[in-house]
């Protein structure tokens, strides 16, 4: 149960890793939600099972109509993720602390093994970025060989959410300490930001204010933050109207 | 009908047989968990002990550990490299699996022995460079023929090295104990 005290003492803690997305230059060509699907090995639902609404996604384009019917306007492309929120709404409500805050990567973990597929988390996630594995999807003949060996491959039962790549965070966080320095800003980024032709989603860390991001915070000014009224602390900043 | 069940179950008969379910699902468990104690088949009764006591270090054959996630299990290239200046190799039955290898070019299907689930995600490098001996994990080799698991690689044995590593230094704990840390 986090009180109210909590949410304030946490809210003057910064986050550590981060992302900006600039919803200017987002084409919505949909490059990202490939890129991750296959960078974290998620599971192709199928026509079937997406029709009931269980479709797998850790990445999606989310678009809206602004307005009453003749004179409707889309809102611009909006790229929607786990915020990685600082006091998320998904981590008090699991009975079995599948979902947990990473004290050292300030991330919201969701930790597979101790899973037992409530869904409890998903229904409390305002962003709805929560995917629950409803079955063990088949993979056909080729894609079966392209599993990333650094992500465990999930089964049916248990939730799955973006984890800000944090196997290619602990890469990078391996191989800069094999050469004894630190993890260098730009080094590495997601896989979401790496497949973006427009580079509009950019990866870092928001505690270091040299970092691109806080230097693109900083430019762009006037981020949004979604739902940050409900006091999850997103670590996720959107630009648009620039 | 259920009623019934539990009657004949409650006379002397029926408590017998409960007590054989009982015993018989026991010992089938217990037969299950020492097998998954025994080291598996190998193509070839593989002895380590002769090696180490050759002087060969881990590392001349499991090189990985030192540079990344995965030790690695030597090609047969690398045992030929050795084995084809030793005239036993030509004589000895144990070693005819290698040579018919060799000769075919077919790779021997080596059997991993110490495994770690799916869902953990482990890293040899970090381990040897924070001054693990492979020991330390995976026992004596010069004990032993093939590979065997001197204890059970479950998240208590990990966890309490890593308490113990981690000491006073509240920062490396927490990145230690973090569940982030193995599971993702």
């Amino acid at each position: 149960m986090i009180r109210p005290e909590e949410i304030k003492m946490s809210a003057d803690e910064s986050g550590k890793w981060g992302m900006v997305i600039d919803q200017d230059i987002c084409t919505g060509c949909q490059a990202c939600v490939a890129a991750c699907a296959m960078e974290n090995n998620i599971s192709f639902v199928g026509e079937k099972d997406s029709g009931y609404g269980r479709s797998m996604h850790w990445i999606r384009i989310e678009r809206f109509w602004e307005g009453e019917y003749p004179e409707v306007k889309m809102t611009p492309n909006q790229p929607m993720l786990c915020q990685q929120c600082g006091s998320a709404t998904c981590e008090p409500v699991c009975p079995a602390f599948a979902t947990v805050h990473s004290q050292a990567e300030q991330l919201n973990l969701q930790v597979y093994n101790r899973c037992v597929g409530t869904r409890y988390c998903a229904n409390n996630c305002p962003y709805q970025v929560r995917s629950f594995n409803w079955r063990d999807y088949e993979r056909p003949e080729p894609l079966s060989n392209q599993l990333n060996p650094d992500v465990t491959v999930r089964r049916r039962g248990v939730m799955e959410k973006c984890t800000f790549c944090i196997q290619r965070i602990h890469k990078a966080q391996d191989k800069a300490k094999s050469e004894g320095r630190e993890v260098l800003d730009g080094e590495f980024t997601t896989a979401c930001a790496q497949a973006c032709p427009a580079n509009a989603i950019t990866f870092g860390r928001v505690d270091d204010p040299e970092s691109l991001v806080s230097q693109l915070a900083k430019k762009r000014g006037h981020g949004i933050k979604h739902l940050e009224e409900l006091g999850t602390l997103p670590n996720v900043t959107y630009f648009k109207g620039g | 009908m259920i009623k019934r069940l539990i009657d004949w179950l409650k006379q002397p008969l029926g408590l017998i047989a409960v007590g054989i379910a009982l015993l018989a699902v026991f010992s089938f468990a217990a037969y299950g968990i020492s097998l998954t104690q025994q080291p598996p088949e190998q193509p070839v009764q593989f002895p380590h002990q002769t090696h180490v006591a050759f002087g060969i270090q881990c590392l001349y054959c499991h090189p990985g550990a030192a540079k990344g996630p995965a030790a690695g299990i030597p090609s047969q290239a690398k045992c030929w490299a050795c084995h084809n200046q030793i005239a036993k190799t030509e004589t000895s039955l144990l070693l005819a699996p290698l040579k018919q290898a060799v000769l075919s070019g077919q790779p021997l299907e080596w059997v991993p022995v110490a495994q770690v689930p799916d869902f953990v995600q482990f890293n040899h490098r970090a381990h040897v460079a924070a001054g693990q001996n492979c020991e330390n994990c995976h026992g004596d080799m010069s004990k032993v023929t093939i590979a065997e698991n001197p204890q059970v690689f479950n998240m208590g044995f990990c966890l309490d090295c890593h308490k113990q590593v981690a000491g006073d230094d509240h920062e490396k704990l927490v990145k230690l104990v973090d569940c982030g840390t193995c599971h993702y």
